[in-house]
């Protein structure tokens, strides 16, 4: 029944009825990053909810920075954890590369070396490598556990760091790097900053809004094209559909930018919402196949069970938001100050009203998903229901709610979560779920889906990084953008690669995944070992170069206690504890994760002793849901 | 035969100290055909193994590869002999995809210069292929090997030795931990790999399993060789009571009736066995 494909190479081999085809969703899910993403992004919204400063410009700027130093060694311990081995000695390394490479260059009248940075720091980065070397080679030589071989070397690297500052400049504070000759170019390369606000771009909402429009769309097409069985054919009658649409949507966009005035943004939003609507019914008219068999509606009591409770927690979490807030002497004073504002009255309003809303949704989006095993009909009903329930609901926030980014910001992110679950439910009406893996139009669907990523995040950052004159005279402190963050995207994606298209990636999957194997294929394995502590001694000595620029003075302490955070960090991005198994990229969010609420939690007020309370339960739940998700991958694969 | 044998050997021993591990083994692997070698726990079939794939050297004895002689200094060196074993254990990375594992260690690669990077293209493409002429239809070569069948995994083995270069194959008791299903599957594999030309050396405890698919069989009790035979030298029977040592199992028949003296299950058991013996002793005879 399949009808040949465009596809070139591939013999016409009936399908095998072994392999089920799995949706985009699911085969995203199989990622061993997926998880911490998820809790990222909740994360972010948590403390974007409960503080101020967080999602601006200047916030980001915050945990960014401190996520990219934990980052950059969170990446390498994740990449040496996939190989199967730990490094307790990475967190002291980054503050004994510091030191070291100060005391290089330091004055010899103030105890160092009196070499040039050009020098001292090509020289300290060897000798980091040899670092990394040694741990590896002692812990190939001597079979030992690389926990205990790299504590020892732990001890041994603070017990050096603190005999030597001692020795030399006779204090535990190690300065300063600006003694060294060159400073001013490599202070550049290791410690430059961009300052927000002297670089003013007043086009910056537009191009922003643009790029999220234009990667949305992407992202869209992307799905559609993952989902939906191609024609054999394209049928060119829903090319002129499409053009309508894209042409409603650009009419409401630009006039949705043009005016000022709720009733006008209303109007200009339902057309450019239409427009999205006929658009993508245009596209999949023309790219994809009817289905034949459409199904009547069915409503089963599987079906209508979860979505009436789902519909029911809605409507109570509006009750109780409604009616906790008659008391008008319980109105909040929106600087939330205190953990336990959550065991406050209007906290138990806001644990109800949140809570039971988002379980509603949740098994609406159940009921939605089974709805479609039914019928394709049934599927739409449920969909469409839910998108108005959610639509509903964006429209009680913002006439209920008195933080403006309640009103505003999530308002129109609900909004648009209904247009695209609208968008999707009327689309899948008439077309069919692919059954099969269809190569051609993945890799397009792929394409396009990490195309609409990127450019929504390149949107991100232009708003992120520039500055409009309205909002000058506004703007609070200064917002800096460390070249640390740079550093730090520049290795989790080389990592990434690396992992997944080398050869020394494959042998680190390897020779974590089963040692003896490995080494019965030809697998270097004691190399690969040793190669990846190198990598973690490398990126030890990167953030070294990082605090020393920054900081000018090193204290001996310096990275001492931090190799957990790494580990956590690694762990939280889905790395498996026994090797084998993980991503950089997943090691990168972890980091994210981990910044976001060290940063967070000051932001909102409360006492930052309760970030490791905080950390733990991240570290466990993260742990259980990679868990879980690993499993319900597998099962389904 | 005009041609010499992928692989001979002559009267090969090994000691380890003072015991014989292995005593007077010949036989021979010729391309194209299946060699089983038959043994029950502690026959010397481990010994074997690592005589030919390089781990160990013979004490006495001859071993050629294509009518040379040789002795093998390490596995590697067997390796590059064209004699590669499939270990039980497969040395296959579960939590790694199928091609990953297939390529893991020669791993084809594009680029320019010193980067150089993985064409996974290439290795996904050429690994289906591969798996298909064991027919094997592997849909989508990004699963987790863990998740094949024991019987797939087998033949992402087989498969991988065989694309790498290997003339003779030596697989180490496949079907041992595997269901009947599975193993009727790998001893498919073992038959395509035999029709594109491999010599196959099949160790096995499983007579079933052997007869079926081997051209020749070596049968090894205790360290000594019951002797090396071509499949229109010997029965099926006949080598299922070699492999066992018929005078052993006549005991065993023996003492399981004395122990089931008193034991109405058991002796039900016992006299079921003795009966089967029998059965099995009476067809070889008549055989000959």
């Amino acid at each position: 029944m399949t009808t040949d494909v465009a596809t070139a190479d591939v013999p016409a081999a009936a399908p095998d009825e072994r392999l089920a085809y799995r949706g985009p969703i699911q085969r995203l899910l199989v990622q061993p990053e997926i998880g911490a993403l998820l809790g990222a992004i909740s994360i972010w919204v948590f403390f974007w909810a409960v503080t101020v400063p967080f999602g601006t410009a200047i916030g980001t700027a915050n945990w960014l920075d401190v996520a990219a130093t934990l980052g950059i060694m969170a990446v390498a311990v994740a990449l040496l954890m996939i190989g199967g081995e730990f490094d307790l000695s990475a967190g002291a390394m980054t503050g004994a590369t510091g030191i070291l490479v100060i005391l290089l260059v330091k004055d010899t009248a103030g105890g160092g070396a009196g070499l040039s940075l050009w020098i001292g720091i090509p020289l300290s980065f060897v000798l980091a490598l040899g670092i990394g070397w040694f741990n590896g080679t002692l812990v190939e030589r001597t079979a030992l556990p690389s926990f205990i071989v790299t504590l020892g070397a732990f001890f041994v690297i603070k017990g050096a760091k603190l005999g030597f500052a001692k020795l030399f400049v006779e204090t535990i504070q190690v300065g300063r790097i600006d003694e060294g000759a060159g400073h001013d170019f490599w202070r550049k390369i290791f410690s430059s900053v961009w300052t927000r606000n002297d670089h003013i771009f007043n086009s910056r909402d537009t191009v922003y809004v643009a790029l999220l429009v234009v990667g949305g769309v992407a992202i869209l097409l992307g799905l559609l094209e993952l989902t939906y069985r191609r024609r054999a054919s394209f049928n060119p009658g829903g090319l002129p559909i499409a053009g309508i649409g894209a042409a409603a949507g650009l009419v409401g966009l630009f006039a949705l930018h043009g005016t000022e005035g709720t009733g006008a943004n209303f109007i200009w939003s339902i057309v450019m919402g239409a427009g999205v609507l006929i658009g993508a019914y245009g596209i999949a008219l023309w790219r994809f196949e009817p289905n034949p068999d459409r199904g009547a509606l069915q409503l089963p009591g599987g079906l209508l069970r979860p979505a009436g409770l789902g519909t029911g927690l809605v409507i109570l979490g509006v009750f109780f938001g409604l009616i906790l807030d008659s008391a008008p002497a319980l109105k909040p004073d929106r600087t939330v100050d205190t953990i336990f504002f959550l065991l406050t009255e209007q906290g138990l309003r806001a644990i109800l009203f949140v809570g039971l809303s988002i379980v509603g949704l949740v098994l609406l989006l159940i009921a939605a998903s089974r709805a479609r095993n039914f019928s394709s009909t049934s599927g739409t009903v449920v969909s469409i229901y839910t998108a108005i329930v959610v639509t509903v609901l964006a429209f009680i926030i913002q006439s209920e709610s008195d933080a403006p980014k309640f009103r505003a910001e999530l308002f129109s992110v609900l909004l648009l979560v209904a247009l695209l679950m609208a968008t999707w439910a009327v689309v899948g009406l008439y077309f069919e779920q692919r059954r099969f893996p269809d190569e051609a139009p993945d890799r397009l669907g792929r394409v396009l889906a990490i195309a609409g990523v990127v450019l929504a995040s390149v949107g991100v950052v232009f708003r992120l990084l520039f500055t409009t004159d309205s909002e000058l005279p506004t703007l609070v402190g200064q917002t800096q953008f460390r070249v640390s963050i740079l550093w730090f995207l520049l290795s989790a994606g080389l990592a990434t690669w690396v992992l997944a298209r080398t050869k020394f990636g494959s042998w680190t999957f390897a020779v974590g995944g089963s040692k003896s194997a490995s080494r019965q294929v030809g697998v270097p394995a004691a190399r690969t070992k040793t190669q990846l502590f190198m990598i973690v001694s490398a990126a030890a000595w990167l953030v070294g170069m990082l605090l020393a620029f920054r900081l000018q003075t090193i204290q001996a302490s310096t990275g001492d206690g931090k190799e957990f955070e790494y580990i956590i960090a690694a762990v939280v991005g889905g790395t498996l504890l026994m090797g084998g198994y993980g991503s950089a990229a997943g090691a990168a969010i972890g980091a994210m994760i981990m910044a976001m609420s060290f940063q967070g939690i000051p932001f909102a007020g409360w006492n930052s002793d309760w970030r490791f309370l905080f950390l733990g339960v991240i570290l466990l739940l993260a742990v259980m849901a990679n868990n879980y998700i690993r499993k319900t991958a597998e099962e389904a694969s | 035969m005009s041609e010499p044998a992928l692989l001979e050997l002559e009267d090969i021993s090994k000691n380890y100290g003072n015991i014989i591990a292995l005593t007077g083994v010949t036989t021979l692997v010729n391309a194209g055909e299946v060699t089983c070698v038959l043994g029950d726990n502690g026959a010397g079939k481990s010994t074997f193994i690592k005589i030919i794939a390089g781990a160990h050297q013979q004490s006495e004895g001859i071993l050629k590869v294509d009518g040379e002689e040789v002795m093998f200094d390490s596995p590697r060196d067997a390796l590059a002999r064209g004699i590669a074993t499939v270990y039980q254990d497969l040395a296959v990375v579960p939590l790694m995809s199928v091609w990953r594992n297939f390529f893991l260690g020669s791993e084809p690669t594009k680029g320019f210069g010193p980067i150089r990077w993985i064409d996974r293209k290439k290795a996904s493409r050429i690994a289906k292929e591969e798996m298909g002429k064991m027919g094997i239809d592997i849909r989508d070569t990004e699963q987790a090997v863990g998740t094949l069948s024991g019987g797939e995994r087998q033949s992402v083995a087989i498969a991988r030795a065989a694309y790498f270069g290997a003339k003779v194959l030596l697989l180490d008791e496949p079907t041992s931990a595997l269901g009947v299903k599975q193993s009727g599957v790998v001893l498919k594999y073992i038959l395509e790999a035999r029709n594109r030309g491999l010599g196959v050396i099949f160790i096995t405890h499983n007579p079933n399993h052997a007869w079926p698919v081997g051209d020749r069989f070596l049968i090894l009790n205790r360290g000594v060789s019951m002797g090396n035979f071509a499949k229109d030298e010997i029965t099926r029977d006949e080598l299922i009571m070699m492999m066992a040592g018929g005078a052993e199992l006549e005991e065993l028949t023996r003492e399981l009736e004395q122990a089931a003296a008193g034991d109405e299950a058991l002796s039900h058991l016992a006299e079921e066995f003795a009966e089967e013996v029998g059965e099995l002793e009476e067809r070889a005879e008549h055989d000959e």
